[in-house]
């Protein structure tokens, strides 16, 4: 397969439901990470790959305004994440790679409940939210557990839930099976697979991402790649492996 | 066990409200420096601990933390011995063991978020008259209760990688990867609290669920 043109130059769709990028270039440290991306991504499942360094979280950072563009700009449902990224950021929930560092509440069901009252949810409302947002991925009877007791999956799981009770619109995972053992890759998996809202996934997992909708290639800044995942995935095994 | 964490319980103290037992425990930390006595406070010392039982939590499992209290008390009261005597030494460190023994029951029958939630009231004077950010403060807590656990696993992992390369943990070589691995995860810590819709909203939403522009849509905010 060709290294192909992004797609943002071939179709249009309505901008209320997708991500669009448009001629997005970052430079960090002086160093230019993302360069012209042009991108629009309307799929319910796409997947992004690419080597260490090749801009790939950089760019899944984008799509919630934890980075900004210094050149371009990047709307979500048609919000500017520069000038607001406070709604951008209650559409687009991001789960990092590091679930220790997400983890704010020393307590599994206070972390949960933690951004339901940033959005202003009453207590009471907010901790019942939480409860069946545990609930619903396995998690119940860990709510009054101290978060740092959990397993390595049960991390994950967590900042998982952590943003899914906020009812995003769109869920940005990055490297979200990194250090999990093949049981909890599959429960995370699994949990992806069953999310109602478009997931944007991060990962050098490869199967994780081979029944998805699209996926991306990036390397060195640019999106070499920008197909189904068999092709995707077969252009990245043959040219970067 | 991390002594700073809640235990879930249904005895007397875990349904004390968590303004009163804050009260409490600020009351008594005032008492306990209004009496020189060791005698009154070794008793209240064994009171505190008579507390710290009645949470329902066995002392055994404080065990690991009341170590690290002990060395602390250990040379306060040997420093105390030599530069007041010992009955000042006793007393000075009966009422260290008495203060952390009723901390450690405030903690461990209190959710952290009914704690900050009364720290944020105590501070809302303060915010009023632009002192403090109560948000701010309670914010912080909480994360020093999440992370206390977190940095003492970090600094088990240096020990055990210098142990692994034949290497002795010396105060320096500890304190220094320490410091540049705290300054790390403040970084992606600061960029998750971003990114879980902090600063909170003033006014409750109509709902929790954005729509396609969400509640807070009408935001134009530069964060």
């Amino acid at each position: 397969m060709p290294e192909t043109a992004p797609r943002a130059t071939q179709t249009s769709p309505p901008e209320s439901m997708s991500i669009v990028l448009d001629h997005v270039g970052v430079t960090l440290q002086e160093r230019p990470v993302l360069r012209g991306i042009d991108l629009v991504l309307e799929e319910r499942r796409v997947g992004i790959v690419g080597l260490n360094g090749s801009g790939k979280s950089t760019l899944a950072r984008l799509l919630n305004g934890l980075v900004l563009p210094d050149e371009g700009t990047v709307r979500v449902h048609g919000l500017d994440t520069r000038t607001q990224a406070r709604a951008v950021r209650r559409a687009v929930g991001f789960v990092f790679q590091n679930p220790e560092n997400q983890i704010v509440f020393p307590i599994v069901g206070e972390d949960v409940a933690f951004g339901l009252r940033n959005i202003g949810l009453p207590k009471r409302d907010a901790e019942a939210r939480a409860l069946a947002a545990l609930a619903a991925h396995g998690l119940d009877g860990l709510a009054d557990r101290p978060a740092h007791t959990l397993s390595g999956g049960e991390k994950q799981l967590l900042a998982l839930v952590s943003v899914l009770v906020m009812e995003p619109r769109i869920v940005v995972l990055d490297e979200p099976t990194t250090a999990l053992d093949l049981r909890n890759r599959n429960r995370i998996r699994a949990a992806i697979a069953g999310l109602a809202q478009t997931a944007i996934v991060v990962t050098h997992d490869l199967d994780l991402v081979s029944d998805f909708e699209r996926v991306l290639v990036v390397d060195e800044g640019r999106i070499v790649a920008d197909d189904a995942p068999e092709a995707a995935l077969r252009w990245y095994r043959e040219n970067r492996a | 066990m991390s002594p700073s964490l809640y235990v879930p319980g249904d005895g007397p103290l875990h349904r004390l409200p968590a303004g009163a037992k804050l009260a409490a425990l600020a009351g008594l930390g005032v008492a306990l420096f209004l009496v020189s006595s060791p005698i009154v406070l070794g008793a209240a010392a064994l009171a505190a601990a008579g507390v710290v039982a009645a949470t329902g939590v066995r002392l055994a499992r404080l065990r690991g933390a009341l170590a690290g209290v002990a060395i602390v008390v250990a040379i306060v009261v040997a420093a105390n011995a030599w530069l007041a005597g010992w009955r000042e030494a006793a007393a000075v460190g009966a009422r260290i063991v008495a203060l952390v023994l009723l901390g450690y029951a405030l903690t461990l029958t209190t959710r952290t978020s009914d704690l900050l939630a009364t720290l944020e009231r105590l501070l809302a004077p303060l915010e009023r008259i632009g002192l403090a950010d109560a948000g701010k403060v309670a914010l912080a807590v909480a994360l020093v209760l999440r992370f206390v656990p977190e940095l003492m696993k970090q600094a088990a992992d240096i020990r055990e990688a210098r142990a692994a390369r034949g290497l002795r943990v010396g105060p320096v070589a500890l304190v220094v990867p320490m410091i540049v691995r705290v300054l790390r995860s403040a970084d992606a810590i600061a960029e998750a609290i971003d990114a879980r819709a902090y600063p909170p909203c003033k006014s409750p939403p109509t709902s929790a669920i954005p729509s396609s522009t969400g509640p807070g849509s009408a935001d134009h905010d530069n964060a």
